[in-house]
């Protein structure tokens, strides 16, 4: 749950890239880290192998202004999408107020989406949330690949958004998209702020 | 220079206690998820916010080994440096569990570390009140707001 102090007027939110391998989770990240000014943004700290895969999770926090008079923080977290590192996703998901979900838009890569999505849902509901309950957005990243590689945008909505959350095509490398989908993220965990805790 | 951050006013007495009596240089209470409820030392020499990332991962991939091997967990560990210690612990509280980092220097112990970590444990749970509901924190018409931080912050 987000976490407010009404005594200095602050916000912090934990939002959690997650998605398979390679999809581009921690590209955007460093991207967001190249752009941002350096005084709205803390260190990047990164747990990676030595070939530069995540091991355990970056974490960027930003600072993003003044919402309704609160200092409003993110943290921004990526998990490791290598399958075998499953319980390290477990821990890094825990206490996610938003998660972006981000897909390899490359056609043959999209068993791998599907499957990460599902294991993202098997996680949550691990933890006793229920995926539907949770603030979430796709991004369906790499579309600047050549067009005979890649699954365009309303063909992955097809086979991974069923529930109908915003999703946004992107090309983390070059930046395309990583704007948008931090602001659709952003909007979903801050509506729930801007709402009465359910009973 | 030292000094006090915390997001609900309970957490302070117990927490100055501690790192006074401890002899800590600083000592954030923070939740599973990493996020710090309150800090009290010298924050300045420490990156709070990654030490925090960093110290619940700990904490969380212990807890993991733990039920591997087949034990309930781990409630604290200790790394002592050249010139600082990390003590690291859960808690229960009224509001859950929460994760204490401790930082200290030579002029304390981790024995002392320990033995007033037990009293913190008490004074926490004993100033903790009922939790209220949550009401609506921020205007229902936020995204104004939002985008132009957002604008701002990716210079558009």
């Amino acid at each position: 749950m987000s976490l407010v102090n009404f005594t200095t007027r602050e916000i912090t939110c934990k939002i959690v890239y997650y998605g398979p391998g390679r999809s581009g989770k921690t590209c955007n990240l460093q991207y967001i880290y190249g752009c941002v000014p350096e005084d709205r943004r803390g260190r990047m700290v990164s747990l990676a192998t030595q070939t530069d895969r995540t091991l355990f999770f970056d974490f960027l926090p930003l600072e993003l202004g003044s919402i309704s008079g609160f200092t409003t923080r993110f943290q921004l977290y990526t998990v490791p999408g290598q399958v075998y590192y499953n319980a390290t996703r477990k821990l890094v998901l825990q206490g996610a107020d938003g998660v972006v979900f981000v897909a390899d838009s490359q056609a043959r890569q999209l068993d791998e989406n599907v499957e990460s999505l599902q294991n993202l849902q098997a996680n949550l509901l691990e933890k006793g949330v229920d995926v539907r309950t949770v603030p979430l957005v796709l991004q369906y990243n790499k579309q600047d690949l050549p067009a005979d590689l890649i699954l365009t945008p309303a063909e992955l909505d097809d086979a991974l958004n069923f529930r109908g959350v915003p999703s946004f095509p992107a090309n983390a490398l070059g930046g395309e998209g990583v704007f948008e989908t931090l602001k659709g993220v952003s909007e979903l965990v801050l509506r729930r702020l801007s709402e009465e805790a359910p009973p | 220079m030292t000094s006090t951050r915390v997001v609900e006013p309970w957490l302070r007495q117990p927490l100055e206690r501690f790192v006074t009596e401890a002899g800590a240089r600083l000592t954030l209470i923070m939740t599973p998820a990493g996020q710090v409820l309150a800090q009290h030392g010298f924050t300045r020499a420490v990156d709070v916010m990654a030490a925090a990332a960093l110290g619940s991962a700990i904490v969380s991939s212990t807890r993991e080994i733990a039920a591997l091997i087949g034990e309930v967990g781990f409630r604290a560990l200790n790394h002592q440096g050249v010139h600082h210690g990390i003590f690291l612990a859960e808690m229960d509280s009224p509001r859950g569990r929460l994760l204490a980092l401790v930082v200290y220097g030579s002029d304390s112990l981790v024995g002392l570390v320990r033995l007033f970590f037990e009293d913190l444990v008490r004074d926490l749970g004993e100033a903790c009140p009922p939790e209220k509901p949550r009401k609506p924190v921020i205007a229902a018409d936020f995204e104004r707001e939002l985008n132009q931080s957002l604008a701002s912050l990716f210079g558009r």
